[in-house]
């Protein structure tokens, strides 16, 4: 593996009488894309609410570079390079395409110039420069999710976290979105993704890790994880496993 | 389209935006009116239109972009008159150096007020804002002396006549007042326009379409909300000012009344939030209905003209939910498109 740009530690988070995550601990190499699976309920996006600062870990570290950025809030983990997208996509409605891509360049520059030429060269990047005027309101939910991915890049991140990016996208738009992934990483950046389409995880991700209850059960390349008897277990029960053995 | 839109390409004559030269023309044509009509009640009228159109853009100003329900920016404009009148009466500073310091006394309230209730959302956040405003009216309303300071309580302050006098900000014909809030109103439209430009103007609309998406951004939404905030305060205390400088008069009640926040948030929500123009549509909507109202209705029926008020902003929401703003301007696009495409 390449050296890691993100190394989570121990990360563990509680609510109430639930353990979400449990010791949870993995690495994201430099210009890798990384999924993250588990069946609903694994402990997936409050794991990626922990490391995008939008929950407080109640034990373990988080390192971008080396850097602990365990309890930051999501702005400043923002700033350090980590931008996130949404299970449900959160556009800023009433903006239009370009509008909504230059918030996110007012991270790393004021300069309204630049973030305007970034923004219309985003649009072109994402396929939707023929919108760039259009209301996000007015988009399709997979446009949304298109346009809240180029804003996070307009962060100019280092690690990208991508939550469910092709839930309910068409064949077609999913093959889409895959490409774009492809190009992203082309770009070197790194990625995180949490993603239920297996085909879709099983053709984009360098290495998979799988979470049930909270808890780590797997690590490694995608095809030799996903025939692990853990992992078979934890999506398709006991005795789907003894059946096959 | 988008009414909100900011980075649209606009039509441009000689160099200038379309939107800045109409502007620039429909402002210089109501300044032309004094000169032609010597008439004291339109004169009152267009300063009432002009005031309100100002309070409401000052209003708009933190409001209108964050998506918030502010019903307690009233007390901002009691703090600003309070303060001209008394450092007038008291110390013997002109009313305009009070005017600042009101303004700078309500952005140092307003941020003291703000840190905890922006952390509210919602009825939470404009019930909170009702409960502020009410607290230092009711203070004000029943404090006769306060460290030495008279504030009359309920039966308010009345500024001292002292002629004619540019320093005094008294004048004796209405003409004036005129210009002086057309100014206030020109000055507080352009800072709501570079505002929107500006990198604050986009963090309060990422924090208005999505605060979870804006701090996903690098958008720490305290300071954008609070440096709004406290430019709003500042604006509507100046208004405060002006408004117990023109009638010469103060009290809790018409200064710092939650009746004042209504006529904010109600003109720009009809007029269209979020936007530099809406504002100023909504005061030239509703003051006329406004005073229509309570003069020919309001002496058998009491109260009428908030029954009116409510009926507009009913009808505004169902109709124009972006306000009144979003269909003119559709029409200004069409009629102007209609004539670029002509040969």
């Amino acid at each position: 593996m390449t050296t890691p740009i993100l190394e989570v530690r121990g990360i563990s988070k509680r609510f109430g009488g639930v353990q979400a995550v449990k010791d949870l601990s993995f690495t994201v190499g430099k210009g890798e894309i990384l999924g993250l699976l588990g069946p609903n309920g694994a402990g997936k996006t409050t794991a990626f609410n922990m490391i995008a600062g939008f929950l407080r870990p109640d034990a373990g570290t988080v390192l971008l570079d080396g850097i602990n950025i365990a309890g930051k809030r999501p702005w400043d983990v923002c700033k350090a390079g980590i931008a996130r997208t949404f299970q449900l996509s959160k556009p800023f409605g009433d903006l239009n395409v370009i509008e909504n891509l230059m918030v996110g360049g007012f991270c790393r520059t004021s300069d309204r110039g630049k973030i305007r030429e970034r923004a219309e060269w985003m649009a072109d990047f994402l396929g939707m420069g023929r919108q760039r005027e259009a209301e996000a309101n007015n988009l399709t939910a997979f446009d949304r999710r298109k346009l809240e991915l180029g804003r996070a890049l307009c962060t100019e991140p280092r690690l990208l976290l991508m939550d469910e990016v092709v839930a309910g996208a068409t064949p077609s738009e999913a093959s889409e979105m895959v490409e774009l992934v492809r190009r992203i990483r082309g770009m070197g950046i790194s990625v995180l993704i949490v993603e239920h389409v297996m085909k879709v995880i099983m053709s984009l991700s360098d290495r998979v890790v799988v979470l049930d209850y909270g808890e780590l059960i797997a690590d490694g390349e995608p095809q030799r994880v996903v025939a692990e008897p853990r992992v078979l277990k934890a999506y398709f029960g006991e005795r789907y496993v003894q059946s096959r053995a | 389209m988008n009414t909100r839109s900011i980075t649209a390409p606009q039509r441009s004559v000689a160099g200038l935006p379309m939107g800045a030269l109409a502007a620039g023309l429909g402002f210089g044509c109501v300044a032309l009116i004094p000169l032609l009509m010597d008439d004291p009640f339109l004169i009152h009228s267009l300063i009432m239109v002009l005031f309100f159109a100002y309070m409401a853009s000052a209003w708009n100003f933190l409001c209108g972009y964050v998506g918030q329900l502010s019903l307690g920016h009233a007390m901002f404009s009691g703090v600003g008159g309070y303060v001209s009148v008394l450092m007038f009466t008291q110390l013997g500073l002109s009313p305009w150096i009070g005017m600042l310091f009101g303004g700078l006394l309500a952005a140092a309230l307003s941020v003291l007020i703000g840190y905890p209730t922006f952390r509210l959302k919602g009825p939470y956040f404009t019930l909170t804002t009702i409960a502020f405003a009410e607290i230092v009216r009711i203070w004000v309303e029943n404090t006769n002396d306060f460290i030495g300071v008279p504030l009359k309580g309920a039966e308010g302050l009345v500024v001292p006549a002292a002629g004619d006098s540019l320093w005094a900000f008294q004048f004796s014909s209405k003409t004036p007042y005129f210009y002086i809030i057309l100014v206030m109103l020109v000055l507080v439209m352009l800072a709501t326009r570079l505002m929107e430009r500006s990198k604050l103007g986009y963090c309060l609309k990422a924090v208005r379409g999505d605060r979870d998406a804006a701090e996903a951004l690098g958008i720490n939404p305290t300071p954008s909300t609070l440096t709004a905030l406290a430019i709003s305060a500042f604006m509507t205390a100046l208004g405060g000012s002006f408004y117990a400088q023109f009638f010469r008069y103060i009290n809790p009640e018409r200064n710092m009344g939650l009746e004042l926040s209504i006529d904010m948030a109600v003109m720009t929500i009809i007029g269209g939030q979020g936007t530099v123009a809406g504002p100023l549509l909504g005061a030239l909507i509703l003051t006329p209905i406004s005073e229509m109202a309570r003069g020919h209705l309001g002496g058998g029926l009491p109260g009428l003209h908030l029954v009116v008020y409510g009926l507009v902003l009913m009808a505004c929401v169902l109709y124009f939910p972006k306000g009144a703003i979003a269909p003119l301007g559709r029409l200004v696009r069409r009629l102007t498109d209609r004539r670029g495409s002509r040969p």
